[in-house]
């Protein structure tokens, strides 16, 4: 079972929810406080919410094949994650990404990389998320929109932000926490007037809570993160309502069925508050949240595969009724690999049985009223309201990241998740409970371990580019970046768009941003700035 | 209580992570698993490569070195992990652990001078059991 949520009663009562206030709690889907729901009427049809599904892998030119493969079974978006070396801010002929290029996510380093990943795919119609730096994304974005002779203005899609705690969990990018929140507000700043139908603002608390904090941290962590945004945005002159409506949260999706649904909507309710009360947000768009959730990854297990497609499919299910924006099944290689064919195609079926075959989205909100769900659903919200004080009470965000606070909470609810499996009290089927011999552990097994090489040709492809470009205008943009990169009232998406411009790449870009903060250019391995 | 190796040392075990890899969670969990077993964890984390975890292994006198992967960047690392570890005709013993480990993997590791391998599902027990193991004969 998740976490305390149904700790207690047996069962409830109407004196259970007696204190809620229809018109103030919860309100009709489409109303303030949106606990129902940002939608009055949900779509009972294939689009009740953008189906995606994780994808990327290997070369540009290889994941833009799986793309056109995924929109042709029915995707209506795409989340794109790179592979490690580009999520950690490296290119591919770093000594350290010679083993992990394309082979979990798109080696994507430079302009070149991003319009053979979109070759051919409508980006004003496919809405593309993407888990990538932001400020690489927003950048290799508006010169490919420009490209494809959209305006930056048309492009949907979306990008996550993780400044505050990508450092310490999966996101590293070896950049000091400031020069992070910098990278974020200037993202932020430029889509808001240059790319305003993007969300450059997603609140990614699916990362940081998958196989780590439960619910209520998971949420106010990532309130604390969206707080600090917006009140920085704010101190540098921006309108709330200028950048509101594109906030988004990508919410994580674990087994606890009611508990993910009650988070959900005391989510959006906290949100609304929050915007409308604290911010000041007066466009009703700045207060209803867009939910985008991910099925946890953390939850599926390398024994008996074939299980992973149930939890998904329940895990959707809870999605579908809490009501959600996006969905995204992680599918049941999880636990070997990034998505194969046959994965991907199981996931979205499962997405499209649920919106199509069941009336689970026939009515917005159908769980509202119910004494079980509303009753937890106030009680996620107070206490994912009291920890977000809790948290903020302690200091500034940027300095609580600096003193390791995040890092030390992180670690310690990993080994807490970890050791809930190993001493059995949570039941995981086939883990702890109804395992069965591993030599009859069969089903699936051949798609699972079917590894992903690296693509070594994608290597070599980039550094003969890197040998035959013109060294002089990569030099001149990368000099230029590092010194408004020192100066902390510039923007910085400008002059990345210009090194991108100039054939620089992901990994000098951040090379040179790193050194205007006193860091090494590569501080992994050493090598030297090469200009 | 302290786990000790032959020569009265308490067990010291060096925990890391290789290349690119960022997911911690079993590295942190077999971490605090070694620890409660009263072993000495010199935790190394994530962004490891062969030399670091060799240098760090001779700088801390580990007994043990051990691995955790949730990505296949092990299997690129690993003649010039084992070469890396071997000193004076010894090599320090390697366990590699993940879930990403499947049973064709554990053999494949073993033959390659492994010491120890383990997938999914692994006990605590077996881990713990195996660590001591290793460390005690590695003190001989």
């Amino acid at each position: 079972m998740p976490t305390d949520a149904n700790a207690g009663k047996p069962y409830y009562r109407p004196e259970d929810i007696s204190r809620i206030d229809y018109a103030t709690d919860l309100n009709d889907p489409g109303a303030y406080p949106y606990t129902r729901g940002r939608r009055t009427q949900p779509r009972h049809d294939a689009n009740s919410w953008i189906l995606q599904e994780l994808s990327g892998e290997g070369s540009p030119a290889h994941s833009n094949r799986q793309f056109r493969d995924l929109i042709a079974r029915g995707a209506v978006g795409l989340d794109v994650i790179g592979d490690t070396p580009s999520v950690g801010c490296l290119d591919p002929d770093h000594p350290f990404a010679r083993a992990a290029v394309g082979t979990q996510g798109v080696s994507i380093c430079r302009l070149q990389d991003f319009l053979e990943l979109y070759e051919g795919i409508p980006l004003d119609r496919i809405t593309v998320s993407h888990s990538l730096p932001s400020w690489f994304t927003v950048a290799g974005l508006y010169l490919l929109a420009r490209n494809h002779e959209v305006t930056p203005g048309a492009l949907r899609g979306s990008v996550i932000q993780t400044p505050l705690y990508g450092e310490d969990y999966c996101y590293a990018v070896h950049m000091p926490v400031e020069l992070r929140l910098r990278l974020t507000l200037d993202s932020i700043e430029f889509c808001t007037r240059e790319m305003p139908r993007f969300h450059s603002f997603v609140e990614d608390t699916y990362f940081v809570s998958d196989g780590g904090p439960d619910v209520v941290d998971e949420m106010a962590l990532g309130f604390v993160e969206i707080r600090k945004v917006v009140r920085e945005l704010m101190k540098r002159g921006l309108d709330i309502d200028s950048f509101g409506p594109r906030i988004a949260i990508l919410v994580n999706c674990r087994m606890g069925f009611f508990e993910e649904i009650a988070k959900i909507r005391a989510t959006r309710r906290i949100f609304a508050r929050m915007m409308r009360e604290e911010f000041g947000a007066k466009d009703s768009r700045s207060w209803s949240a867009n939910i985008t959730a991910h099925t946890a990854g953390s939850a599926l297990t390398a024994q008996q595969p074939a299980n992973n497609v149930v939890r998904g499919a329940v895990q959707a299910v809870a999605l579908a009724l809490a009501g959600v924006q996006a969905m995204e099944i992680s599918t049941f290689d999880e636990a070997y690999r990034t998505p194969s064919r046959e994965a991907h195609l199981l996931a979205l079926r499962t997405q499209q049985i649920i919106g199509l075959e069941t009336d689970c989205s026939k009515v917005a909100d159908p769980l509202g009223g119910s004494y079980y769900v509303e009753s937890l659903t106030n009680k996620l919200e107070r206490r994912i309201a009291d920890r977000i004080h809790e948290i903020e009470a302690l200091g500034d965000a940027v300095d609580l990241s600096n003193r390791g606070y995040f890092r030390r909470l992180l670690e310690e609810a990993m080994i807490t998740r970890a050791a809930e499996i190993q001493n059995g009290s949570v039941a995981k089927v086939g883990v702890n409970v109804c395992q069965i011999p591993e030599e009859e552990d069969t089903m699936l097994r051949e798609v699972v371990e079917t590894k992903i090489e690296p693509c070594l040709d994608h290597i070599e492809l980039i550094r003969e580019f890197k040998r035959t470009r013109d060294q002089e205008r990569v030099r001149s943009a990368l000099t230029e970046l590092r010194s408004r990169a020192a100066d902390p009232k510039e923007s910085l998406i400008e002059p990345v768009i210009t090194a991108l411009q100039a054939d620089a790449t992901i990994g000098e870009a951040s090379g040179a941003m790193r050194m205007a903060y006193g860091m090494q250019y590569d501080p992994l391995s050493g090598t030297p700035a090469p200009f | 209580m302290e786990v000790q190796t032959r020569d009265g040392k308490q067990v010291r075990v060096l925990i890391a992570i290789l290349g690119l890899d960022q997911h911690e969670t079993g590295a942190l969990a077999v971490t605090a698993m070694l620890r409660d077993a009263g072993m000495e964890v010199i935790y190394l984390g994530r962004f490891a490569s062969p030399e670091s975890i060799a240098a760090a292994a001779v700088e801390e006198s580990a007994d043990v070195v051990g691995i955790s992967c949730h990505s296949w960047e092990y299997i690129y690392y690993l003649d010039d992990l084992l070469r890396a570890l071997e000193r004076g005709g010894e090599r320090i013993p390697l366990m590699i652990g993940g879930s990403v480990i499947s049973p064709s993997d554990k053999a494949r590791l073993l033959e390659k001078g492994v010491s120890a391998a383990f997938g999914a599902g692994t006990s605590s027990d077996d881990i713990v059991a195996t660590v001591r193991k290793l460390a005690v004969a590695s003190s001989n």
